[in-house]
């Protein structure tokens, strides 16, 4: 299931605007933990202490400072904050369309898919049907959360995704990790592109696992069997849902990890 | 210039064996703020707090639960974590080879860039065999305790190594709800003129974050004393369905112009 809507508004090129909704393109996986009082067993909550006074703050008295010096800061309230957010901040405007070859995946960071909202369906069909013929991607700046992103609007198969990028500043040089000589071993050469023929696949991400938590899925599978649950005190509303069909989640996460 | 060495392996597939050193590629910048108590400017602490007893709960204190029911947890310590962890080795074991443009950027995580360690003639040849076939290496290692799935690509200089995704952690495109319409040739025909002629290269360093440098400019402003600008925003009116050639039209018009 793709996860709640981000985010909404429209996104344009020319003159053409089409309303869209964000969600989210990846997602926290199955296996998730809950900090517990050792004493109870009850979930415990995040607070803010105040060091001078003491005492767990309300979000009221909370405000977000810069430090100009070591311990020295300056306070910002929300609206100073959004004061600065550029003013079409419910827009993502395409500037520029640029070949997808030119991308390197260094730029890449958070990515979503792009849904269209109500009147949107048919332009958004097309805008991602042309960027899939000619293989381009759709530059933009983006402004979400009161922060200012460069992405990438790109086709992630027959759907509209965008990439938030890092910028220029954010990525590092490589001269200096040049290699000392820019030799090749030709012989080598025509042995390794042989073996990577015999190796060559489809991309099947279905294959590949993360057996860290393939190993934590079955630990937790082996204690809920064995009956080892401990109950927090309070009512059964005070808690989060867990996963209406524990052990068929637990198993789906274990398949989800499992190798070829 | 690339961050300094953070791990080092090599990179193995058949009787391949090619060591390498990892760097950072990317820096995040991020101008950071602190929470401050209004009324003190205090700098704020993180503070666990018991959900029952509203006590708080020092570090010693806290254990890890899986919720399995509403308020009903199976408990995992340290010792138990530490025992599925996987076990290290420092080899990047190349899986198999996949053609490049089949990994889309929902999978890339985080990209490294790598250094030869001992052997620059054999790294060289293998980037050379990469970029001349299009391929880039699935492969998979166990760096600091967690297991990592990667992508093996020929980079702007040498090799790069980038951390893909689990496919657990990514969103399927069937798991969206996409309305099925049929465009026009006409619209796609106009929409493309439209999108060659808004193309051009990819200059990164065009864009800088000016959020960023406003933010900055703000803080100076602030620190001198300075009374601030509160500025509203506009949202832009969708374009309608029987608009579309002529927005299209209108803005092909536009686009030649520039």
């Amino acid at each position: 299931m793709p996860g709640r809507s981000l985010w909404s508004g429209t996104i344009s090129f020319g003159l053409v605007a089409i309303p869209i909704q964000l969600v989210s393109a990846v997602r926290r996986s199955a296996v998730s933990f809950t900090m517990l009082h050792d004493e109870d067993y009850a979930p415990l909550k995040r607070r803010m202490l105040c060091p001078l006074e003491d005492r767990i703050v309300p979000a009221e008295e909370i405000v977000r400072g810069y430090e100009i010096e070591p311990g020295q800061y300056i306070p910002m309230t929300d609206d100073e904050l959004a004061s600065v957010v550029p003013e079409r901040s419910h827009a993502v405007e395409i500037m520029d369309f640029i070949d997808l070859a030119d991308l390197p995946p260094v730029y890449y960071s958070q990515p979503y898919y792009l849904l269209p909202g109500k009147g949107g369906e048919k332009p958004y069909r097309l805008l991602v049907d042309i960027l899939s013929r000619r293989e381009r991607a759709g530059l933009a700046k983006f402004v979400m959360h009161d922060r200012q992103y460069l992405v990438a609007v790109q086709p992630i198969q027959d759907a509209l995704g965008l990439i938030k990028l890092h910028y220029e500043e954010e990525v590092l040089g490589a001269d200096e990790l040049q290699p000392e000589t820019a030799e090749l071993d030709d012989s080598l050469k025509e042995r390794i592109k042989q073996t990577m023929k015999q190796m060559t696949a489809t991309f099947d991400p279905t294959r590949y696992t993360d057996e860290r938590r393939q190993n934590i899925a079955a630990l937790l599978e082996e204690k809920v069997r064995a009956g080892e649950t401990v109950e927090a005190p309070g009512t059964a509303g005070d808690y989060e849902e867990a996963p209406d069909d524990l052990l068929a989640a637990l198993e789906e996460s274990l398949q989800n990890t499992k190798g070829a | 210039m690339a961050g300094r060495t953070i791990w080092k392996g090599a990179i193995n597939f058949s009787n391949v064996n090619v060591p390498v050193k990892l760097h950072s590629a990317v820096r995040e910048r991020r101008i950071a703020f602190n929470l401050l108590h209004a009324h003190d400017q205090a700098r704020l602490r993180q503070q666990m707090i018991c959900s029952h007893e509203n006590v708080p709960v020092p570090r010693e204190h806290q254990i890890k639960g899986y919720a399995v029911a509403p308020g009903q947890y199976v408990i995992v310590t340290d010792a138990e974590m530490a025992q599925v962890e996987p076990q290290g080795g420092r080899t990047i074991e190349v899986l198999e080879f996949v053609r490049r443009e089949e990994l889309d950027p929902r999978y890339y995580q985080r990209l490294y860039y790598l250094e030869p360690e001992n052997s620059p003639r054999a790294f060289n040849t293998l980037s050379a065999a990469l970029a001349e076939t299009g391929l880039i290496g699935i492969c998979r290692w166990h760096m600091r305790r967690r297991s990592y799935l990667g992508a093996l690509r020929p980079g702007r200089i040498g090799l790069d190594l980038a951390t893909l995704r689990f496919p657990d952690e990514v969103v399927a495109r069937d798991d969206l709800a996409l309305p099925q319409v049929a465009v026009s040739e006409r619209e796609l025909k106009i929409g493309t003129e439209l999108i060659d002629n808004l193309s051009a290269p990819f200059k990164p360093e065009q864009f800088q974050n000016e959020y960023q440098a406003r933010l900055q400019e703000l803080i100076a402003q602030k620190a001198a004393g300075r009374k601030i600008k509160i500025v509203p925003f506009r949202p832009k009116q969708p374009t309608a369905e029987d608009a579309l050639v002529r927005a299209l039209t209108a803005s092909l018009k536009q686009a030649r112009a520039r």
